[in-house]
């Protein structure tokens, strides 16, 4: 048995830690939270939880824990085939997300116990659905304290939702900046005035971020003859956070919905050539974990996903990882996980020590690669030299199934359009050349009525 | 008389939960717990008045949730 190797990202509750040991993820509950996670277990609360599909099931294994001393029990969560962040998701993950994190908070609340931390990374979409992956975040509630969250869930939650919907999607961005939740005053500073006449974003956003200002660094004397928050109170402020989360919708102009496959430039037997070979090539090597970089609304992932793989779709677009989030949650989808990402600047490694979040490159590698449509994006827009790109690819994957598009596709032509033409070796020999040097080619097909060819290959 | 909001914390929680939104929180508390209180006045009323029983399943609102 190894080492057992303490997670970089545990570190900040006393109740526990993760912890890995001969590759698998184990959680350690301390002495300290016996008894909250007894009560978690024996009220009933975990199996609702988890029959609700909002908590992820464990096991209490016989494992040596890796700090003896502080060890109450070694438990085994289930295992979360991907983690992302909420900088990865969706306006609508991230709302899934808020919604999941209040209902656990109401649901607690019924079983005498409260979140004690409302992180929005400690949400993880599993099979398709937001659930909280912290066991240990329940604390026995105790009638007449406020919410010891409710900062957290606006920063991490409400903050960044209200400035999707009211200023700019592309503001959910400020989660990889602010570790902990887009600080109030920001949000507030950033908001549109109007957002003041909504009731709810007035309170929990504006007020809230005036109060902060107003008692920073001050304990706050009240009357005692107010004291207390009853759990009445309680309700009604998670239900204003519902409603007002509720209210959030992020309305992309509707025609540009669904419009993706209609752009492309190629015909409808090439895009059912490409899909075959894609669904023929998965099948053989049934991988079981799949990245698909520049996957838009997801047709291709789910070919990867028909042959039983766990896809993570990527796209920097976030109307189609919006599309492509909307269709796995009305199929009830499990093994496809719409994600936002930029490929030229990938999710760095974040947090303290730069231990907490980990890179896109950390999470990796996948068993097989998707990067369709997507070189001629990197090569000519971001400039980047195809020796660079196949050492990319070869670092985030063993297989690869990657289109080359020439430069005499018109796509290729619209991104040459606006600039001068530096790119000498983009051509298909030059191509072959670099990945060549990192893949060994098993197969390389020309996609029928078009010039674009397929590739399968391996990385040496 | 005044008391410290943090004296009303027995065991300190592992995050700080910022004494600004503690405050609020007990500003906006009776006026929550307000709307909740006559929330459920108002679907006792409206019971009464239709006939219909108000089940279980409506007080605790697992359904909702779903």
């Amino acid at each position: 048995m190894s080492k057992p190797d303490r997670l970089g990202a545990s570190f900040r509750d006393p109740s526990g830690f993760l912890f890995t040991r001969d590759g698998r993820l184990y959680r350690q509950v301390n002495h300290l939270y016996a008894a909250e996670y007894d009560r978690l277990m024996t009220s009933g609360l975990y199996d609702r939880l988890v029959k609700a599909g909002m908590l992820i099931p464990h096991r209490e294994v016989d494992l040596p824990p890796a700090e003896p001393d502080l060890a109450y029990k070694v438990i085994q969560p289930e295992s979360v085939r991907f983690i992302s962040y909420p900088y990865e998701w969706s306006f609508d993950q991230l709302k899934d997300a808020a919604l999941t994190t209040l209902t656990l908070q109401r649901r607690a609340l019924k079983a005498g116990m409260s979140l004690k931390d409302a992180s929005a990374y400690n949400i993880q979409f599993f099979e398709g659905r937001p659930v909280l992956i912290d066991t240990l975040s329940f604390e026995t509630y105790r009638e007449g304290l406020p919410w010891v969250a409710y900062r957290q869930f606006c920063q991490h939650f409400l903050a960044p939702l209200a400035l999707m919907t009211h200023r700019d999607v592309r503001l959910g961005q400020l989660l990889r900046i602010y570790i902990d939740g887009v600080p109030l005053d920001l949000a507030s500073r950033l908001l549109p005035w109007r957002t003041r006449f909504n009731l709810g974003l007035f309170t929990h956003i504006h007020v809230h971020a005036a109060v902060q200002a107003r008692f920073a660094d001050r304990p706050i004397e009240r009357p005692k003859a107010q004291a207390g928050m009853s759990r009445q109170a309680m309700l009604g402020l998670l239900n204003s956070l519902e409603t007002t989360v509720r209210g959030l919708k992020w309305k992309p102009a509707q025609t540009e919905w669904g419009r993706y496959y209609e752009m492309t430039n190629y015909s409808d037997a090439a895009f059912e050539h490409k899909k075959r070979l894609v669904a023929e090539w998965a099948g053989k090597l049934e991988p079981k974990l799949v990245w698909d970089l520049g996957a838009n609304t997801g047709v291709f992932s789910r070919q990867a996903a028909g042959a039983g793989a766990y896809v993570v779709a990527f796209d920097i677009d976030p109307l189609a990882v919006a599309q492509n989030y909307r269709q796995v949650k009305e199929a009830g989808e499990k093994n496809i996980l719409p994600l936002m990402l930029d490929l030229t600047n990938p999710s760095p490694s974040l947090g303290w020590d730069n231990r907490e979040r980990d890179s896109l490159a950390e999470r990796g590698p996948a068993d097989l690669v998707l990067a369709l449509a997507l070189v001629h994006h990197l090569a000519i827009s971001n400039n980047v030299p195809l020796p660079q790109l196949a050492d990319f690819f070869a670092g985030i994957g063993r297989w690869l199934i990657i289109e080359f598009v020439p430069k005499s596709d018109s796509q290729v032509q619209k991104l040459l359009r606006s600039r001068e033409d530096i790119f000498p070796h983009y051509t298909r020999e030059g191509f072959e050349q670099s990945f060549g040097r990192r893949f060994k080619i098993h197969a390389a097909v020309q996609i029928c009525e078009s010039e674009r060819m397929l590739y399968l290959m391996e990385r040496l | 008389m005044f008391v410290f909001v943090a004296g009303l914390i027995d065991k300190s929680p592992y995050l700080d939960p910022g004494s600004g939104s503690f405050l609020l929180q007990l500003l906006i508390a009776g006026i929550a717990g307000l709307g909740v209180f006559i929330g459920a006045q108002w679907g006792k009323i409206k019971a009464l008045l239709t006939g219909k029983k108000v089940t279980k399943e409506d007080e605790d609102d697992e359904t909702k949730d779903e």
